[in-house]
C-alpha cells in the first residue's frame, strides 16, 4: 500500500493540508424490500442463505450495523440474533455473530460463509434442523440509492469539519459499505488519505478501528481523533 | 374526562381513604406470604406506603377537544434529528421537484392515516413535491362493507356475499368516475378504495397500495375478491414484515411512525408533568408503572394489573392504567368493569377514562412513568410503544404484531409472553434501573432511526425516486 516516495510527498501534502483530489462526501438511502424467502426453523435458513437475493444478504449484515448503529453489543448481524433470540441456539449465534463484513469485499463470499457455519452446525446437530423458532425470520433487501452532500474537503481541516457534519448514513456509506463498491479490504476514508494525501499510516490506523464494539457515533469519534492525530 | 366522570372521580376520594386502610392491611398478609416462601422482601416493599396524594377533580378545559395545534414545519425537525438528516432529505427530494403525487384514502379525519396524511402531505409540500390527497365519498352500506372487510382481512368469520360485493365495486366506481389520476405516483391506502385501480390503464403515473392493516391470516375469501386488484399495482407498502402477503409486485416496509412535535409526543416541562401527576393523585417519588390502552381484552389490562400485582410482593410501585373507550364502547366498559374488579380496592392502581383529545395528558403519563407496559395479546404495530420508547422509557411489551420491530429483547427493551414475564421483567427493571435507563436510551435511538416522521418522509421520497426509474445500486 505504502512506498518511500508516497509517504515523503503524503508528509508534504499533509503538512500543507491539502489534498491531490478532493473527497466528496456522498451518503446512501436505503428502502427496504420484503422478499418472499421466509424461515421458521434452521433448515429453512440455510435453504434461504442459498436461495435469497444478494441484497438480502447485504440488508441483514452490512445493514443491520446501519440500522442498530447506537448500540455496543449484541448486533452484530441478524442471523447471529434469530439463532439467539428465536432458535435459543448460543453456541451458532456466537459463530455467526463472528462473521466481521470487513473481511468480506463480495456478498456472494459472505453468504457462503453463513451457509458453511450454519450447514457445519446442523451436520453435528440433526435435531436442530426442525426445531420451530420462536418467532419467523423474513428476509428483507435494501433498494439503495446514492446521494451526493455538499460537503467536499480539499483540505485536511475540511475533511475533519466534513467527518463532524455528515450523518451516520454517510459514515456507514465511506467506512463500512464503501468495501464491495471499491473491491478492496479498506474503505472510502483510507483510500482518499492513502491516495490523495499521501497518509498511509493514518489510512491503516483507520482500517483497525473496530466498528463491533462501538456504536457508529463511536466510530465516527475514533475516525476524527486518528485524523487529527496525523496533523499534529 | 366528562363532567360525569370527573364527578363520580372526585365523589371516590372518599372511598380511596378507607381503600388505604385497607390496603395497609392485604400488605401485611403479602408480606407474610413471602416470609412464609423465603422469598427476598426487598425493605420497600414491607414499608408503610407513603401519604397517597389526593386526587382532585379534572379541570373543566378537558371536556372539550383543544384547539388543533399547528402543523410543524420541515426545518422545526432539525433540532431533533439533526442537520445532516435534514439535509439529506432535501437532498433526495431535490430531483423530484416538481414531480405530482396522489393520496388516495377513505376518510379526511380520525384514525391513523388520515393523522399520518394530515403531516406527510404538507411535510412533502415544503420539500416541493407537489401532493394532492383525495378522500373516496360512500354511503353508510359501503362502509359497512368495508369496515366487515377490514375485519375479515385481520381473521375474522364472514361470509362474502354477492350484495358486499356489489356495493364495494358500485361505489369505487361511482369515485373512479368522479376523480382524476394525472399524478406522477398514485397511491391507494387500505382496501376502501382498492377498485381505484381500474383507471390505471387511463393514467400516466405508477401506483402504490399502501396496506395499513396485517394481512397476515386474512379470511380467504375477501383477501380472494381483492386480490386481482392488489395484483395490478406497480408496488405495495406494508407496516411489517408480517404483514404481508406473497404478490407479483415489490412490496416494500414502511414502518408507522410517530411525530415527536405531535401534543403526543412534544417535549414537556417538568411542572407540567408534576400537574397532571397531581390532578390525578400520582405520587411522583414511588416508581410508577403505566400502559396506556383502549379498555380492550386484545390489550390485556387484566394482565397488566395480575403481572402488577406479583411484581408489588417484591417491589414497591404504582400502576396506571390510562385508556378510553369505556364511555362510548359497550365492550370496553365491560373490560373496565372487569378491570375494576380484578385492582379491588387497591390505592395504588390508577385507572383513567380519558377522551381521545387527552393526547398532552398521556403525553405527560408516559414522561412521569418508571416504566411503560404494553402488555398486548394481538397488535396491530403499536404505536404506543413507539411513543414510550421516543420519551426514553424502559418498556416491556407482548412479542405480537409489530412490537418485535420496535423492543429488541434486552437491547430496546423487554418482550414478554405471560403475566408472570411481565411481573419478572417489572421487578428486574426496577430493581436494575441502570439497565433499564440504558434500554430506555437505546429505545429512543431506535425510534429516532426508525419510527419518526421524517424517517417516513426519506422512505416516501426514496420510493417516488425507484418508482421514476433511479437505477439502484
Amino acid at each position: 500500500m505504502t512506498t518511500t516516495t508516497e509517504n515523503t510527498i503524503g508528509t508534504q501534502t499533509a503538512l500543507r493540508h491539502q489534498a491531490v483530489k478532493p473527497f466528496y462526501f456522498n451518503t446512501s438511502a436505503h428502502l427496504l424490500r420484503i422478499t418472499t424467502f421466509k424461515a421458521n426453523t434452521l433448515a429453512e435458513l440455510l435453504d434461504c442463505l442459498r436461495a435469497c437475493p444478494e441484497d438480502a444478504i447485504f440488508q441483514h449484515t452490512f445493514r443491520t450495523l446501519q440500522e442498530h448503529h447506537f448500540i455496543r453489543e449484541g448486533f452484530s448481524n441478524d442471523f447471529a440474533h434469530w439463532a439467539l433470540a428465536a432458535c435459543n441456539q448460543p453456541g451458532l449465534a456466537e459463530q455467526l455473530a463472528s462473521v466481521d463484513v470487513r473481511e468480506f469485499t463480495s456478498l456472494s463470499d459472505l453468504r457462503e460463509r453463513f451457509i458453511e457455519i450454519v450447514a457445519s452446525h446442523l451436520k453435528r446437530h440433526h435435531a436442530d434442523a426442525s426445531k420451530i423458532a420462536e418467532e419467523t425470520f423474513y428476509f428483507c433487501a435494501a433498494d439503495i440509492v446514492v446521494l451526493p452532500t455538499d460537503t467536499v474537503a480539499a483540505s485536511m481541516q475540511e475533511f475533519v469539519k466534513g467527518l463532524r457534519e455528515a450523518s451516520v448514513h454517510s459514515i456507514h456509506h465511506h467506512f463500512i459499505e464503501a468495501r464491495l463498491r471499491i473491491k478492496l479490504m479498506s474503505n472510502d476514508f483510507s483510500q482518499w488519505l492513502h491516495e490523495d494525501v499521501g497518509l498511509t499510516e493514518t489510512a491503516r490506523a483507520l482500517n483497525r478501528i473496530d466498528i463491533y464494539t462501538a456504536t457508529l457515533e463511536d466510530v465516527r469519534r475514533q475516525i476524527i481523533r486518528v485524523v487529527e492525530r496525523s496533523l499534529t | 374526562m366528562t363532567v360525569d366522570q370527573a364527578d363520580k372521580h372526585e365523589a371516590n376520594r372518599e372511598g380511596i381513604k378507607l381503600v388505604k386502610s385497607q390496603n395497609a392491611a392485604s400488605q401485611q398478609s403479602i408480606s407474610t406470604l413471602a416470609s412464609g416462601t423465603e422469598t427476598k422482601q426487598p425493605s420497600q416493599a414491607s414499608q408503610p406506603a407513603t401519604a397517597y396524594p389526593e386526587r382532585r377533580k379534572a379541570p373543566r378545559t378537558w371536556e372539550t377537544p383543544p384547539e388543533p395545534v399547528p402543523a410543524p414545519h420541515f426545518d422545526d425537525y432539525r433540532p431533533i434529528v439533526g442537520d445532516a438528516e435534514i439535509n439529506e432529505l432535501r437532498f433526495l427530494a431535490r430531483p423530484l421537484k416538481g414531480k405530482t403525487l396522489k393520496m388516495v384514502n377513505s376518510t379526511a379525519v380520525g384514525g391513523g392515516v388520515a393523522e399520518m396524511l394530515n403531516r406527510l402531505v404538507p411535510m412533502l409540500a415544503e420539500l416541493e413535491v407537489t401532493t394532492h390527497w383525495d378522500v373516496i365519498t360512500g354511503g353508510n352500506d359501503f362502509f359497512e362493507v368495508t369496515k366487515a372487510f377490514h375485519n375479515a382481512l385481520h381473521g375474522t368469520e364472514y361470509q362474502l356475499n354477492r350484495a358486499a360485493q356489489e356495493i364495494f365495486l358500485a361505489y369505487n366506481e361511482q369515485n373512479r368516475q368522479r376523480m382524476q389520476f394525472q399524478e406522477d405516483v398514485v397511491v391507494i391506502h387500505d382496501p376502501q378504495p382498492a377498485g381505484l385501480i381500474r383507471s390505471k390503464k387511463d393514467s400516466p403515473g405508477r401506483w402504490v397500495w399502501r396496506c395499513h392493516i396485517d394481512l397476515s391470516n386474512p379470511n380467504p375469501q375477501v383477501w380472494g375478491f381483492l386480490r386481482p386488484f392488489i395484483d395490478q399495482f406497480d408496488a405495495a407498502i406494508f407496516s411489517s414484515q408480517s404483514f404481508a402477503r406473497q404478490l407479483p409486485i415489490p412490496q416494500y416496509l414502511f414502518y408507522p411512525c410517530i411525530d415527536p412535535l405531535s401534543e403526543k409526543n412534544k417535549e414537556l416541562d417538568d411542572s407540567y408533568v408534576q400537574q397532571i401527576c397531581d390532578e390525578f393523585g400520582i405520587d411522583r417519588s414511588r416508581p410508577i408503572i403505566t400502559q396506556v390502552s383502549r379498555f380492550d381484552r386484545l390489550k390485556d389490562p387484566v394482565g397488566v394489573v395480575q403481572a402488577y400485582k406479583l411484581a408489588r410482593k417484591y417491589v414497591d410501585c404504582q400502576l396506571v392504567l390510562a385508556g378510553g373507550g369505556a364511555s362510548d364502547d359497550p365492550e370496553g366498559a365491560l373490560v373496565l368493569k372487569e378491570v375494576k374488579e380484578v385492582v379491588g380496592n387497591d390505592p395504588d392502581v390508577i385507572i383513567l377514562d380519558l377522551p381521545p383529545w387527552c393526547a398532552l395528558q398521556i403525553n405527560a403519563l408516559q414522561r412521569a412513568s418508571t416504566i411503560v407496559i404494553q402488555k398486548s395479546i394481538k397488535e396491530g404495530f403499536g404505536l404506543t410503544v413507539t411513543e414510550a420508547l421516543w420519551k426514553g422509557k424502559p418498556t416491556i411489551a407482548g412479542a405480537v404484531g409489530g412490537i418485535p420491530n420496535q423492543v429488541i429483547h434486552k437491547l430496546t427493551g423487554a418482550l414478554v409472553h405471560s403475566v408472570e414475564g411481565c411481573a419478572y421483567q417489572i421487578r428486574y427493571l426496577l430493581t436494575h434501573p441502570e439497565f433499564a435507563a440504558q434500554l430506555g436510551r437505546n429505545g429512543r435511538e431506535h425510534v429516532k432511526e426508525n419510527f419518526l416522521m421524517t424517517t417516513n418522509v426519506r422512505r416516501w421520497l426514496l420510493l417516488l425516486r425507484i418508482l421514476m426509474g433511479e437505477r439502484t445500486v
